[in-house]
């Protein structure tokens, strides 16, 4: 084999696991992928529309199932990635990393498996949507599906920073990622709007990668309705750039660190 | 001969630590050799595993594997090693035969084809016969959730021969398996050994797994305080000898006078015998005996009294 085939080979067999565990495990993949909206979507977001999204003057469902959607793909996207600090020295990632691939192969075959599921559970999703009743529409399918690749490899380049920051401490890595999480999911307006947010929160919110992932998804569904003005805080276009800005410079710096970290303990 | 493992003055010393984990060793290993790295726990075993497997970067020192640099040529080292690590790396999801495909196309000796059967028939005959030898067979497209931890080990062995490399390292192996597991791991390896001519480069602190070794280098502290064979290190550290008593003690000693014994703080006379046989001694001696003891040395002896005695200064 060729030394890119092999790289090659070594992506699709690394990305091929993540969706063969997915597959293997189906009862507790199924229970996830349906925990997340059934308590994001059904639950909170349930409750904040009926008590609070009369006075927004869109519906509050449609907007926290566009922000979900987002959050949660880009999210579990990011999750795969950072596994392989959190059990690095307990299970199979071992055998990944004494393999003779490079540690680029290895991270680009994490994300790539990880977003096939990542998308795989966005179809929980839409069904609770549909239960729900939330007006979801073709258009805004199309585009989720759409974008649902450059969400996943923008969570996943983040991933990388992430496991980058946590690898000289695989033991709090799992607490770290976590954290990580939820600051991105409460601060990025996947539930609660952000636009209007100022000082500290603002700020926070216009820090949160994230941000920008769900306002560019908003963006293009809600484009031409009257409630462009009032949700949307960047033009797509713009929202686009600053995910691909992050994405590579997560990419770049994060395997850099990672890789140093890795082998520098 | 060329050595297939070729350690010099290799140190690692970790981030925030004063002292090294691995202080200034250096050893060689040759092809086919059964190695073994001996040492209590925390004496630099798993740190210099992980640095000759490419998975630590080192501080200093120069160290080759099958001819490669583990610095320059990473992935060349890692093509021609197999490791079985301390603790199980099988993913529990999969079937075995799942765990050693992967392995098989992550080392890019086949491509990737998501079932058993659309792999070439060469792997297929490949992993068949090696489960045959170690007894997996039936098991082998049952979950790994249904396995022992000795047939997890067995498991991890036919992975780690699959891309045929020339070194195979066990680190720890038989930590937390059974008596018998272990037996049958042993048994396992030697053949191996023999019928691959694989290197086996093992590191453990039961002394009783290094017995059967070509040769034995034992780590204390980061250094290395023995290197020789396993026959070596019982001559060289232990005593044999014979503890004699009598009721008549004169005549016993005048009789052992050629021996040139040595008398105990009770009066009881040791004899060292190094040229002579127990038998060609006792035969000499006409005084009735009331004690007569025959100490000959354990590997464990040998080992533990390395341990004990084990200073800076008498590391090699």
């Amino acid at each position: 084999m060729l030394p890119l085939q092999k790289e090659l080979n070594a992506t699709i067999v690394i990305a091929a696991r993540e969706v063969l565990r997915f597959f293997k495990d189906w009862k507790t993949s199924l229970a996830f992928s349906f925990m997340f909206p059934v308590l994001f979507l059904g639950i909170l977001g349930g409750s904040i529309a009926q008590n609070l999204g009369a006075g927004l003057g869109y519906n509050y469902l449609q907007f926290a199932f566009l922000g979900m959607v987002a959050a949660t793909i880009a999210m579990n996207t990011m999750m795969s990635v950072t596994s392989l600090v959190e059990d690095r020295e307990n299970d199979f990632t071992q055998e990944i990393f004494v393999a003779p691939i490079s540690r680029y192969s290895i991270i680009l075959g994490k994300i790539i498996g990880g977003s096939i599921t990542s998308i795989l559970q966005l179809f929980a999703f839409v069904l609770v949507a549909l239960v729900m009743g939330i007006p979801v529409g073709l258009p805004a399918i199309g585009w989720i599906l759409l974008l649902a690749p450059i969400i996943c490899i923008s969570g996943g380049t983040l991933g990388v920073l992430v496991a980058s920051i946590f690898s000289s401490s695989p033991k709090t890595a799992d607490k770290g990622v976590i954290m990580f999480v939820f600051a991105q999911m409460f601060l990025s307006g996947a539930l609660i709007p952000v636009k209007n947010s100022s000082g500290v929160l603002g700020a926070l919110a216009h820090a949160m990668p994230m941000t920008y992932l769900i306002d560019l998804l908003r963006g293009l569904v809600y484009q031409g309705t009257p409630f462009y003005g009032q949700i949307i805080m960047y033009n797509p276009l713009l929202d686009l750039l600053i995910v691909a800005a992050i994405s590579i410079a997560s990419f770049v710096i994060g395997t850099f660190l990672f890789v140093r970290s890795e082998r520098n303990r | 001969m060329q050595s297939i493992i070729h350690v010099e003055k290799l140190t690692k010393r970790y981030r925030k630590t004063e002292k090294a984990a691995v202080n200034n060793i250096s050893f060689d290993v040759h092809p086919g050799e059964f190695f073994a790295f001996l040492g209590p726990n925390g004496a630099g075993k798993t740190t210099t595993i992980s640095i000759l497997t490419t998975t630590l970067a080192k501080t200093s020192g120069n160290v080759t594997i099958a001819g490669y640099d583990i610095n320059t040529q990473a992935k060349e080292v890692r093509q021609n090693v197999g490791i079985i690590f301390q603790n199980p790396s099988l993913d529990l999801h999969l079937s075995a035969e799942e765990n050693i495909r992967l392995h098989v196309n992550l080392y890019g000796v086949y491509a990737y084809k998501p079932l058993f059967r659309l792999m070439p028939q060469e792997y297929q005959n490949q992993v068949l016969e090696m489960a045959d030898y170690m007894g997996l067979r039936e098991d082998l497209f049952k979950p790994l959730k249904t396995f022992s931890g000795g047939m997890r080990r067995k498991l991890e062995i036919i992975r780690g021969l699959m891309h045929k490399p020339k070194v195979l390292f066990l680190d720890e192996p038989s930590q937390g398996l059974d008596a018998v597991s272990r037996r049958d791991l042993w048994s396992y390896l030697r053949k191996v050994s023999k019928t691959q001519k694989t290197t086996i480069f093992l590191s453990t602190h039961y002394i009783e797994e290094a017995e059967n070794a070509d040769r034995v280098c034992i780590v204390n502290r980061g250094q290395i305080v023995f290197l020789g064979t396993p026959a070596e290190m019982k001559n060289r550290l232990m005593e044999k000898y014979l503890l004699l008593d009598a009721d008549n003690r004169s005549d016993l000693c005048s009789q052992l006078e050629p021996f040139k014994p040595e008398t105990t703080e009770d009066g009881k006379f040791k004899v060292c015998f190094e040229q002579q046989t127990p038998q060609q001694i006792l035969s000499q001696i006409k005084t009735p005996l009331s004690l007569m003891e025959l100490h000959m040395p354990t590997l464990e002896e040998a080992y533990m009294n390395l341990i004990e005695n084990n200073t800076e200064e008498t590391a090699i």
